[in-house]
């Protein structure tokens, strides 16, 4: 009886003893994980009354007026 | 660790999910907390930074503007360079906001280089370099004074110098960056004043080749366009890096380099146009002539030229050959450094790839034979048969934004508005169109010096400093107005520096107190040998800049661009004419300046919001340049057509600049056919909508649809040889398909059109000719009605009989490295006036000989632009965009010439020229330079000679970042003909600090 | 959906910095802070080539990653922005990034780092669209207004494009075809060989 204390004992300050690196029972090895963005909200480019919150008109908008950046369109 | 977040108002994010998952992160956190909580919510971090719904937040409602509020957008023009950008201005309640890209216009499309990006600092007063109020140097110290005591002062001792020294006496450094009103004000101002004693930076830019290209066929301006160039097959860049000098002109060569042309640089340093070209060859500055004869040899060796152009519209082309066979390889190699087989590929490059075009800038233009360097290349382009060609000509890329305007309009000293000269019928001339009265005029000059060109602004120091009875003027010149102009553009800064301190009166009229004030305000050197004149008057006054006031403004390509107004004047700042008329009013020709006699006013005066009163600018286009510039076709461009040019921009084809169809809402005008900017020139009045002519001397077009042919101008006949063009060289649809001269009454009469002319036309037209003739009726006949070119039909003149050299020639540099090359190619002889002053060259030469320079300063001295900066540089380099990028001035040193002298990259080191002066220059070591040569900038000033100027600028005027003048070391060395200053070539030594 | 990229084409960016002014302009960026610059290999020699370089706003962005506040965010047009109030100034975003786009203005002696300053594609931060406060802390806010950043507008050859990832690739396409290279800077002959040569055989998984 006693002797099964004293293992028990042992056990318990073995798993203490070995436990113990590991504070607060984690894995060493850190898993990265993906953060979330914790900063203010923002708005999308077409909510606003110039846009009517439409993506669609505000992407053609985009779309054609990235075309002025290709002088071949007025040069053809 | 604890990582602690910087507290700040209202940072917790509000979405229910993030608080409720993540527990609400605590505003401390421990790190393996912070995991492990993060790696709670990997779940839901999937979407984590793809589509972030919590973060959005409602949208709200924008901004409401409020009723005073007014947002206006004022289209403008980069004042940088000749390429000629728009700019839309975003004005809020009078402050300019922002500026946005003109997609539209068809000479940039938008783009910008870094100068072009930053014009909205001109607008901003906060931590403003800016000259903000009139100042006067007082005890070495600027010191502020209002306008009316500066006004009053400086007229006064202005009247007092005419008084003792006659007109003369005072010289006025104009501006190419004013506009073409202003320009054409400053000119008329000068003589008003009674001088011809005006110039402005096309004398130290383009003044040779005005000379020699207009001397060779005509007109001395580029012939085709940035834009033309996208027709070209290929393009040699010969002295010019476009790349850092016009930018966005490299917008048109590098599309033209997509579709395949060719494109070639030949430089004596590796420039990022090199980068950009398909082969680039090394010659040695100052070897130009040689390059190009070198060039012709294998044309006209291999039979590549066009004979059949060079009959028919080329005059002495033979007499060139016989000079260019001399020019063998071996001869070539020895002077320019290129092989026999780099010169022949690209002369076959430019023969076998036509169209082809040759463009230069200072490269060519600055030397002492730059007049023939630029001859040569006309030759060679005549011989290609490449003038009048789309994707060929002669392409010069003009400098400051409006050099061009000024140079057509602007104040030269040998010659009135449009070229015409100062001969008495040219004052008569302009006398009517001003409204003045010649002989009061007449009288305003000193006796014999009205027909007389004044002195240059590359030799005004001598004009001060010269032995008086060597100078062609009564006195010497006492008195000087730098009215736009840096100084440290020009050569001789040790000398420029006496020059100033024996001036009696010295004014800057410019937004930024410009180098000149810290020089003139600089104490004189210790062991400088000369006594500063104790009476000298230094004063400051604030101009407005071209975004503070309206007027056009003519691009290289000769298309003319209206400026609307941005801002009013900011600080105490006037506009340039303002100033003009101010002064006019103080020195007695307030009335002749607007044109007022016989009860008729010519030019309204507007009274401006700050109270004070200038001439209306739209008058000064449409009243005085358009009723008078008949010469170069300046008459068309009426302020209407102009200004409906700037609204409707995308109308212009971005190829061939003509509008396809259009209408300007505003005013109904059609702008159908017109060219872009009604490129000069734009025959007849506003009436006859002549469209411009693109390119210039083009025969394969009519005449009124902007086709043309070489002018005669020269004589109709010479050693019995016809210069007249050949039967059937003639612009398409002329009613005269063969050669002919210039067209005045005596021969519309003769040719049966006179009756042609209304009967008003007829009452002015009688006994003019298409130059003198007010009411624009021989014009319009003799294009509209016949097809045919006022200016006549002749051939271009390979050589130029009234030159020093008819045929070009080389010779050398006057700082010369070969003195053996000088012994063959010596420069030319001394001459005893010229512009009014004696000038040196054998004499120069021969003693650099005989003193050995070459040997004690081995390396060639070159300079020439950056992108980040403009001319004399104190502007840009006060705007902090633009001068955190180059914050030192260096000199660009090659590895081996750099290791011989102990240099590292990066370390200070001096430059010493032959004048004595040296300057503190970071090194830096690139094999852009040959061995042979060095490079350093000429934006910079504000240094001398390792000290910096800063105490000496007014009090938070300064530029942000100062560095030495290349200029206050150069040396001696003008062009024989135009006294263009040779600042591309001379010698110095390089020394670790 | 628009995907916002950037491209230089170096066969056209002459080194003019407009680029970099241009953003200076709009965004009123401090002097020492440099949102976009341009770099230049084998200057003086043949071979020099340039391009402007700053936020490429990746699709996996390591700034992101590492940040220790996650103070960064994508928007759904991929541009990537982050709310200066959040950051703490540490610096990790500039080790992580392989283009040094985040930018610290310096202070003090031991060049204490403010708030971490980038390219936003001219999209301004997570402030109100166009108001005041979004300004003074982001720039401008052209994207918003329908407008591209000011950079590649107003680039001086169109060297840089910016904008909708189809639309300029097909730019960017059309001029490659057009002149017949150019393409090969960013390495597409390393990757995909060139024409007629073999493809370099896939390496097996070790």
């Amino acid at each position: 009886m006693k002797i099964a204390k004293w293992v028990g004992g042992l056990a318990v300050a073995a798993v203490a003893v070995l436990g113990l690196p590991g504070c607060g029972e984690e894995q060493q090895v850190v898993v990265y994980k993906q953060g979330r963005y914790q900063g203010k909200p923002d708005t999308r480019p077409w909510d606003s009354p110039q846009w009517g919150g439409e993506q669609a008109k505000w992407e053609r908008a985009i779309e054609t007026r990235t075309l002025n950046q290709n002088e071949y369109s007025r040069t053809q | 660790m604890l990582l602690t977040r910087k507290s700040s108002a209202g940072v917790v994010p509000q979405s229910r999910l993030a608080r409720s998952l993540s527990g609400a992160l605590a505003r401390t956190m421990d790190r393996r907390a912070f995991l492990k909580r993060s790696g709670v919510v990997a779940g839901a971090g999937a979407f984590a930074s793809q589509l972030p719904f919590n973060l959005i937040g409602k949208a709200e409602a924008q901004q409401k503007q409020t009723a005073e509020s007014k947002v206006e957008v004022k289209r403008t023009v980069c004042t940088h360079c000749s390429v000629g950008c728009a700019v839309d201005a975003v004005v809020e309640n009078g402050v300019w906001v922002r500026q946005e890209p003109v997609f539209d216009s068809p000479l940039n499309l938008g783009s910008h280089c870094a100068k072009g990006a930053s014009v909205r600092e001109h607008g901003m007063t906060e931590h403003s370099h800016r000259l903000k109020y009139p100042m006067k140097l007082v005890n070495g110290k600027y010191q502020r004074l209002t306008w009316d005591q500066a006004l009053d002062e400086i007229s006064k001792k202005m009247l007092k110098i005419r008084e003792e020294s006659g007109p003369d006496a005072l010289f006025i450094v104009g501006s190419s960056k004013h506009s073409n009103e202003q320009s054409e004000l400053l000119c008329k101002w000068v003589r008003l004043w009674g001088s011809n004693n005006t110039d402005h930076q096309a004398r130290i830019c383009h003044s040779t080749t005005v000379a020699g290209v207009a001397n060779t066929w005509g007109y001395g301006a580029m012939t085709n366009s940035y834009n033309d160039e996208q027709n070209s097959k290929c393009i040699l860049f010969f002295g010019s890096n476009a790349a850092e000098a016009h930018p966005v002109s490299m917008l048109h060569t590098l599309h033209a380099k997509e579709l395949g042309a060719k494109v070639i640089v030949v430089d004596p340093r590796f420039t990022r146009t090199a980068a950009k070209a398909d082969m680039y060859f090394r010659s040695r500055s100052g070897s130009d002539v040689a390059f190009l004869w070198g060039m012709l040899y294998h044309i006209f060796k291999n039979g590549w030229e066009d004979k059949e152009y060079i009959n028919a519209r080329v005059y002495g082309m033979d007499k060139v050959k016989e000079e260019v066979m001399k020019w063998t390889p071996d001869v070539v190699k020895d002077v320019t450094g290129l092989s026999e087989q780099e010169v022949r590929t690209v002369a076959e490059a430019m023969a076998k790839n036509r169209p082809s075009t040759i463009v230069w800038a200072m490269g060519q233009t600055q030397h002492t034979n730059g007049n023939a360097i630029v001859r040569a290349s006309c030759i060679l382009q005549l011989a290609l048969g490449n003038v009048g060609v789309a994707g060929g000509g002669t392409n010069i890329y003009r400098g400051h934004d409006n050099v061009q305007g000024a140079t057509d309009v602007g104040p030269n000293p040998d010659s009135l508005p449009g070229y015409y000269g100062l001969a008495e019928g040219s004052f008569k001339h302009w006398c009517r169109v001003w409204n003045v009265d010649f002989e009061w005029l007449k009288g305003r000059f000193a006796p014999g010096m009205m027909g007389k060109p004044g002195t240059t602004v590359s030799r005004w120091i001598d004009g001060v400093l010269e032995k008086n009875d060597l100078i062609d003027q009564d006195s010497n010149i006492r008195a000087m107005f730098f009215w736009g102009h840096a100084p440290n553009s020009q050569t001789r800064g040790l000398e420029m520096k006496m020059a100033m301190d024996k001036l009696d009166l010295l004014v800057v009229v410019d937004p930024y107190p410009s180098a000149t004030a810290a020089m003139a305000a600089m104490p004189k050197a210790a062991d400088a040998k000369y006594d500063p004149n104790p009476n000298r008057d230094v004063y400051l006054l604030p101009a407005a800049t071209q975004f503070e006031t309206e007027g056009s403004a003519t691009a290289s390509n000769r298309s003319v661009q209206w400026r609307e107004k941005v801002i009013e004047p900011l600080f105490e700042s006037r506009s340039d004419h303002a100033i003009m008329y101010a002064f006019a009013q103080k020195l007695g020709f307030a009335d002749q300046f607007l044109g007022k006699k016989d009860g008729k006013q010519l030019l309204r005066l507007i009274k401006t919001a700050k109270g004070y009163e200038e001439p209306s600018i739209e008058d000064v286009l449409a009243k005085e340049i358009n009723a008078g510039s008949w010469t170069i076709g300046y008459t068309g461009q009426s302020p209407e057509r102009l200004q409906a040019h700037m609204r409707n921009m995308h109308v212009f084809d971005v190829k061939t600049l003509r509008a396809r169809g259009g209408k300007d809402a505003k005013t109904g005008y059609d702008l159908t056919g017109d060219y872009f900017g009604l490129p000069w020139p734009c025959y007849g009045n506003a009436a006859l909508k002549h469209p411009g002519s693109p390119n210039l001397y083009d025969t394969s077009k009519h005449v009124m649809d902007g086709g043309g042919n070489f002018r005669a101008n020269f004589g109709v006949e010479r050693d019995g040889v016809s210069l007249l063009a050949a039967d059937g060289s003639a612009s398409k649809g002329a009613d005269l398909p063969f050669g002919y001269p210039e067209f005045d009454h005596v021969l519309l009469k003769k040719l049966g059109w006179w009756e042609e002319l209304t009967e008003d036309e007829r009452k002015e037209a009688e006994g003019k000719n298409w130059k003198t003739d007010l009411s624009g009726g021989i014009q319009r006949v003799v294009l509209k009605n016949h097809g045919c070119h006022p200016f006549g039909n002749a051939k271009a003149r390979a050589v130029v009989w009234n030159f020093p050299d008819a045929v070009p020639l080389h010779r050398e540099p006057l700082y010369s490295p070969r003195p053996d090359l000088v012994a063959k190619f010596p420069t030319h002889d001394d001459v005893k006036v010229l512009w009014r002053l004696p000038t040196l060259f054998k004499s120069v030469q021969d003693k650099n000989v005989a003193d050995k320079v070459a040997e004690k300063f081995p390396l060639i001295l070159t300079s020439g632009r950056l992108v980040e900066y403009e001319g004399g540089g104190d502007e840009t380099r006060s705007n902090p965009w633009l001068a955190e990028l180059q914050q030192d001035n260096y000199v660009e040193i090659n590895p081996k010439a750099a290791a011989d002298r102990g240099i590292r990259n990066n370390e200070y080191v001096w430059v010493k020229t032959p004048t004595g002066a040296r300057l503190k220059v970071k090194a830096k070591v690139t094999e852009g330079v040959g061995p042979d040569t060095v490079f350093v900038p000429f934006h910079f000033a504000g240094w001398w000679q390792g000290v910096d100027m800063l105490p000496y600028y007014p009090e938070g005027a300064a530029p942000i970042v100062r560095g030495e003048a290349v200029n206050t070391a150069t040396t001696y060395g003008y062009d024989r003909v135009t006294l263009m200053q040779e600042t591309k070539t001379t010698l110095c030594q390089v020394e670790r600090a | 959906m628009a995907r916002m990229k950037f491209i230089c084409d170096a066969e056209r960016c002459i080194e003019c910095n407009g680029c970099v002014t241009a953003c200076k302009n709009v965004n009123d960026v401090p002097w020492g802070v440099n949102r976009r610059r341009v770099v230049t290999i084998n200057d003086g020699q043949p071979g020099e080539k340039s391009i402007s370089v700053a936020c490429m706003h990746c699709s996996d962005a390591p700034c992101m990653a590492v940040c220790p506040v996650d103070c960064f965010y994508r928007t759904s047009e991929g541009v990537v922005l982050h709310d200066k109030d959040l950051c703490i100034g540490c610096g990790y975003c500039f080790y992580a990034c392989p283009f040094g786009a985040p930018q610290f203005p310096q202070a003090g002696a031991f060049g204490l780092r403010g708030k971490m300053d980038k390219c936003t594609f001219c999209a301004g931060g997570p402030e109100k669209d166009n108001s005041a406060e979004e300004y003074r802390k982001y720039g401008a806010n052209r994207l918003s207004q329908g407008k591209l950043p000011a950079c590649a507008e107003m680039c001086s050859t169109k060297a840089l494009l910016g904008g909708d990832g189809d639309v300029i690739a097909d730019i960017y396409r059309q001029r490659v075809l057009t002149r017949g290279k150019g393409s090969e800077v960013w390495g597409w002959g390393t990757a995909y060989g060139k024409p007629g040569q073999q493809q370099p055989a896939a390496q097996p998984k070790s």
